[in-house]
């Protein structure tokens, strides 16, 4: 039971409950139906974006280029639309093979090269996005079909975004993975200490690959979804080369207690994760606080879910031992 | 014969070759490329592109990153502007406590970083949006316009033949930097943490006050770059900083730093600076879509981590048989 | 009571959760002397080292130095008391000069002092030069071969003006040669007045260079700080392993007629094995002897396919065979490696004994669409854990959690999990309890008799011969010979280190060795 407490995804619900309460004490509005269908909507990305980091912080690596490849991913599904001419679930289809693609060769480059994730997506971000850029001549796909665009505006039972429930699959289909499938375990294991993964007959690089492939597929559905919802693709929605993917793509998985050196996923811890930070900057935005510092908040907000992590594990190391 | 062997088995040998050749091509293709104001163009960006790139590089050389070097800078550079247009400060005055609003960031870094133990790339992940937030807090997004002349001028104005005056506190910082790692106590600590952290702390060297140094020296730098750029640009943008990641990690990568740490040069990273700014020119020059630059960059990456790589499993492979 | 010892280890007692390591241990240094420190693994030896630098503070128990009590918190702490030490491991800066890697010293105090070179080289030429290491000091220690960076660390040891001198295995990686020169170099040191702590496995030196001993078994002193005048090497081999039952004759039967599991023929490898003939048959338990850096390691890992075999024949079961990964050799060929390094090769720590006991099944257990239950991996290894008693409150426990022994029982469990019909154990009894020990050699031999082929590789020499049927020697990554064993300790020993040395005292080129020649994959 005191286990219990103790974990990370416990201590998420606690905040997310608490912060819910101070902020429709604060505000009543923060609790309407249509702040909870925005809500749902920013939430459903966030915690998307969140996992396809996961993905590949599960191998010890991470993958800067998330943004990067969701972009393109939206641009390509925005080019087969409005372009090719191509009916919309048959252009959402070659969007995501893109990012599962775009991802599968960062992997296959880490595996090859035997350099360390940061520096090869450092690398693939900034070519991924400039080609991109340079493809799409930096303009947008605004005339999207209506039953694509639809689904961004679509309300189920009056607050509930079907971009949240997408999300939610996703998240169970990865608890899937991770729990009660062959290869989400030897990913785990390939993570946690690759050697001792290889001789035990795991085919570590095929694995890392996946993992990286996983990863661009993830973050290509959260570019889709991010175009449903503005109804359009447009090359700078994750801003320059990307970027602005990387903070909640950490946050998620470093409040939900995921290890950054490999092995171990929290995919609910994720999930809370990200709820959380796209709940406190819903609330603090209804408050007031100018949008500008929101992002000096969140920073904040990586450092104390650090130092909260360590202190929780030097707790829990120190309670094994006695 | 051995001398040549010698020479080219050093960090900067390779990029200085290519180099060598890009001018020489470009300039035989393109002879605009070698005109006197040409030149001063393109040394007025590597002199601000190389104190990001040193900024990252001292870093790189304890084995970690900094992803809060654009930040830091973007930091610096609208406190300067900042405090010039609202405070009225002299412009001297400001860029003093701009490298010290620099120096600050850095040190949060380190010091978080040592203390905690915590990885590098978190602590900047998190630090980047911290000053990058205050940054668009202070400007809510607006740039400062208010920029004495003097500091116009100087931004733009010519030393020598083309040589711009930004060059000189670049050539300056980079001499005293290349000094500080090769000849004082604390650069040889900075590159043993970054070596084997194990062996510099058995040895006495304080791991945490090296790795705090080194932030700071980083913050300082960035700092450094911010203030030019607004001299360069005559205007306090907010923006400074956002697209400086991938160049501060290209030019030191390409001048043959090693990522774990340990290992960094000086000349090697001001040589890969050049190289970037080259081919960026160069794509102007010919009309090729400047969109392809971040293409370039990101090969470029992927092109010098695969030679270093090859060096090093070299290196291990000659493990030279002294007599 | 002060007598003139320079360093004192007194009744120190020392336990970690469920171990005592050290019960009241003691070791009395003098100055001149060069002392032994022996024992087998799992005697405590390296936890006495740990405390004697400072990386463990004992439970209780002091320690002196020249009489007086001190106490290291931390290893840092003591060096700075003048204990200099020359770890297994390589503790060198790669890309600074051998010069800059003595007196790296220097560079904690005074940030924006000047690094004085002319100095530098002075003092390193100094050092050098008493070791006879002819070498110029601004060379890179990244361009040194292993052996080369070690006299680099004991010139550093030696520039500290330490009190006492800890070598651990200090020649495990220097050729005959270099360990002459490192011996005439103690023994300088000696008579002028040093103290040494000498720690090795090989017998035959520290006979010929200490003049007292200390042996360690079971956490305890078997001796104390004796002089090595009238010991010979059956003493000191009775006083590390104690009881000569681990020698008894188990009655083995003979494999001659069985079938043969694995057999190799001339078989070379990547990483610079030539050569080599071996034949495992089914039920036989056939021992790989040889010093660190004979090749052994590598070659089990190039026959589960990790390295690459690149000439000659490997048969299975008569088959001949191509094993390209690891994950064929267990899969289709059945071949298992338990991991000398299980901390690093062998188990996920991190993760759970249901995980690490299931991890080499886990495809062959997986349903459509490569699902798995929990429940499906705890039925197929709970009669493994069950058989091998491994001692863990639940299959959810993380491995990290257990005892040195219950992680050696997991990693085997996996492989009978697995049901390996080949299975290669790789320093089996390294930092396990004597007890573990002698439950894990009743379980091999158990599994031999059953049929499974077992190749083992030991340095533990009492180990090999109470397990192995036939016991093959190999040295610089040739198969030097092979006898039959006896189970006579003596006569065993000396066969197997006369194998040895007779390819030694050849014409041994002096190249660092060629192991670890391919990076591990990332």
């Amino acid at each position: 039971m005191a286990r219990l407490l103790l974990t990370n995804e416990f201590g998420l619900l606690v905040l997310i409950v608490a912060f819910a309460a101070i902020f429709y004490s604060l505000t009543p509005g923060f609790l309407s139906s249509f702040n909870q269908f925005a809500l749902g909507r920013t939430a459903a990305v966030n915690i998307l974006i969140g996992f396809s980091m996961m993905a590949v912080i599960v191998t010890g690596g991470l993958n800067l280029a998330v943004g990067a490849i969701g972009a393109c991913a939206a641009m390509a599904c925005g080019f087969l639309i409005e372009v090719a001419g191509l009916p919309w679930p048959l252009a959402v289809l070659g969007g995501l093979a893109l990012g599962a693609g775009l991802g599968l060769l960062n992997g296959w480059a880490v595996v090859v090269t035997g350099l360390h994730s940061f520096i090869i997506t450092l690398a693939s971000m900034s070519i991924f996005f400039g080609a991109m850029i340079f493809l799409t001549r930096a303009e947008s796909y605004r005339e999207l079909p209506p039953g694509f665009s639809d689904f961004g505006r679509m309300k189920i039972l009056g607050v509930i975004s079907p971009l949240f429930l997408v999300a939610v699959a996703v998240g169970v289909a990865l608890i899937v993975l991770y729990r009660f499938t062959s290869v989400g375990r030897e990913m785990l294991a390939a993570g946690a200490r690759p050697e001792a993964a290889e001789l035990s007959g795991v085919r570590v690089g095929r694995i890392i690959t996946l993992c990286h492939g996983l990863s661009g597929l993830i973050a290509a559905v959260a570019a889709l979804l991010v175009v449903t919802r503005n109804g359009a693709a447009i090359p700078s929605m994750a801003g320059q080369l990307g970027q602005d993917w990387l903070l909640p793509a950490f946050l998620g998985p470093v409040l939900g207690g995921t290890l950054l050196t490999g092995g171990r996923v929290s995919v609910v811890g994720t999930f809370l994760g990200a709820l959380l930070v796209t709940m406190l900057t819903n609330g603090l935005l209804l408050q007031q606080v100018g949008e500008f510092w929101i992002q000096s908040v969140l920073g904040l907000l990586l450092l104390l879910a650090v130092f909260m992590d360590k202190g929780r594990r030097a707790f829990l190391a120190s309670r094994r031992m006695v | 014969m051995p001398v040549l062997s010698q020479v080219s088995r050093t960090d900067w040998f390779g990029p200085l070759l290519v180099t060598v050749a890009a001018i020489v091509l470009i300039g035989s293709l393109n002879p605009a490329f070698l005109s006197p104001f040409n030149i001063q163009i393109l040394l007025q960006a590597i002199a601000i592109n190389a104190l990001i790139a040193l900024s990252q590089m001292i870093i790189i050389a304890i084995g970690q990153m900094n992803l809060s070097v654009g930040a830091i800078g973007g930091l610096a550079a609208i406190s300067f502007a900042g405090m010039m247009e609202v405070w009225g400060l002299p412009a001297p005055a400001a860029a003093v406590l701009a490298l010290a609003v620099g120096l600050a960031a850095g040190l949060v870094n380190g010091v978080i970083i040592a203390a905690t133990g915590i990885s590098a790339f978190v602590i900047t992940l998190a630090t980047l949006s911290l000053y990058k937030g205050i940054n668009l807090g202070i400007t809510e997004a607006q740039p400062f316009y208010g920029i004495p002349e003097g500091v116009k001028a100087f931004g733009n104005a010519v030393f020598l033949g083309p040589v711009p005056t930004v060059f000189i506190p670049t050539a300056i910082v980079a001499v005293a930097l290349w000094f500080t790692l090769s000849r004082l106590h604390i650069g040889r600590a900075i590159l043993a943490t970054g070596g084997n952290e194990h062996a510099a702390e058995l040895s006495g060297i304080s791991v945490p006050s090296t790795i705090v140094a080194a932030h700071a020296i980083s913050g300082l730098l960035a700092a450094g770059a911010g203030i030019l750029l607004v001299a360069r640009l005559q205007i306090g943008q907010p923006s400074i900083g956002d697209d400086w990641l991938i160049l501060s990690f290209a030019a030191p990568v390409i001048g043959g730093a090693i990522l774990s740490g340990g290992h960094v040069s000086v000349a090697g990273t001001l040589l890969g600076v050049a190289i970037v700014a080259i081919i960026t020119q160069a794509l102007v020059l010919f009309n090729i879509d400047p969109y392809l630059v971040q293409v370039m960059l990101g090969a470029l990456i992927l092109w010098a981590v695969g030679i270093n790589r090859l060096r090093e499993v070299r290196l291990q492979r000659s493990a030279v048989r002294i007599p | 009571m002060t007598t003139g010892a320079v360093f004192e280890a007194r009744d120190i007692r020392k336990t970690f959760p469920g171990v005592v390591a050290l019960d009241s241990v003691s070791l009395t240094l003098e100055p001149g002397s060069i002392h032994a420190l022996l024992g087998e693994n799992g005697a405590g030896k390296s936890t006495l080292i740990k405390v004697i630098t400072g990386v463990h503070q004992p439970d209780s128990g002091t320690l002196l130095l020249d009489g007086r009590q001190v106490a290291f918190h931390g290893a840092r702490a003591a060096r700075v008391h003048g204990i200099g030490v020359v770890h297994q491991e390589r503790n060198l800066i790669p890309r600074f000069s051998i010069a800059e890697n003595i007196s790296l010293e220097r560079f904690g105090a005074g940030m924006l002092k000047l690094v004085d070179r002319a100095e530098v080289e002075r003092e390193a030429r100094r050092w050098l030069d008493l070791l006879e290491f002819d070498v110029d000091p601004s060379t890179p220690v990244s361009r040194l071969s292993v052996a080369k960076m070690q006299l680099v660390e004991i010139a550093r040891a030696l520039s500290a003006r330490s009190r006492v001198l800890l070598l651990d295995e200090p020649t495990a990686s220097l050729t005959p040669h270099e360990t002459e020169t490192l011996f005439r170099l103690l023994k300088r040191l000696r008579d002028d007045g040093a103290g040494i702590i000498f720690v090795s496995h090989k017998l035959e030196e520290v006979q010929e260079i200490c003049d007292r001993v200390t042996v360690l078994r079971d956490g305890r002193n078997a001796c104390e700080s004796r002089p090595m005048e009238g010991l010979d090497r059956q003493d000191i081999v009775r006083m590390m392993i104690g009881r000569s039952e681990l020698i008894a004759d188990h009655a083995r039967p003979d494999h001659g007629q069985r079938p043969v599991a694995l057999a190799l023929e001339k078989v070379s490898t990547d990483v610079g094995h030539r050569d080599i003939d071996l034949k495992v048959r089914e039920g036989e338990i056939v021992g790989l002897y040889g010093l660190v850096g004979a090749g052994r390691t590598e070659l089990a890992k190039a026959l589960i396919g990790h390295f690459h075999v690149t000439g000659g024949s490997v048969r299975v079961h008569g088959e001949e065979v191509k094993i390209r990964s690891v994950a064929e050799a267990i899969h289709r060929h059945r071949i298992g490696y338990v991991s000398e390094d299980r901390k690093q090769d062998g188990l996920i720590l991190i993760h759970s004994v249901l995980d690490n006991t299931g991890m080499a099944v886990w495809r062959r257990l997986a349903g459509a669409l490569g699902l798995l239950a929990d429940r499906t991996v705890r039925t197929a290894v709970e009669p493994s854990i069950r058989k091998l008693e491994v001692r863990t409150p639940s299959l959810s426990q993380l491995v990290g959690n257990l005892s040195g022994g219950n992680q050696q029982k997991v990693s085997v469990a996996k492989w009978l999990v697995a049901g390996v019909r080949i299975l290669i154990v790789d320093e089996p009894s390294v930092g396990i309890d004597i007890k573990t020990k002698a439950y894990l050699h009743d379980l091999l031999r158990d599994l031999s008799d059953q049929g499974t082929a077992i190749l083992l590789i030991t340095s533990d020499m009492p180990e090999m011969i109470a397990l192995a049927d036939r016991i093959v020697v190999m040295n610089d990554y040739r198969i030097r010979g092979e006898v039959r064993n006896t189970r006579d300790y003596q006569a065993m020993s000396q066969s197997i280190m006369d194998f040895i040395h007779e390819a030694d005292d050849g014409s041994l080129p002096e190249t660092p060795a060629p192991a670890g020649a391919r990076p591990e994959p990332a």
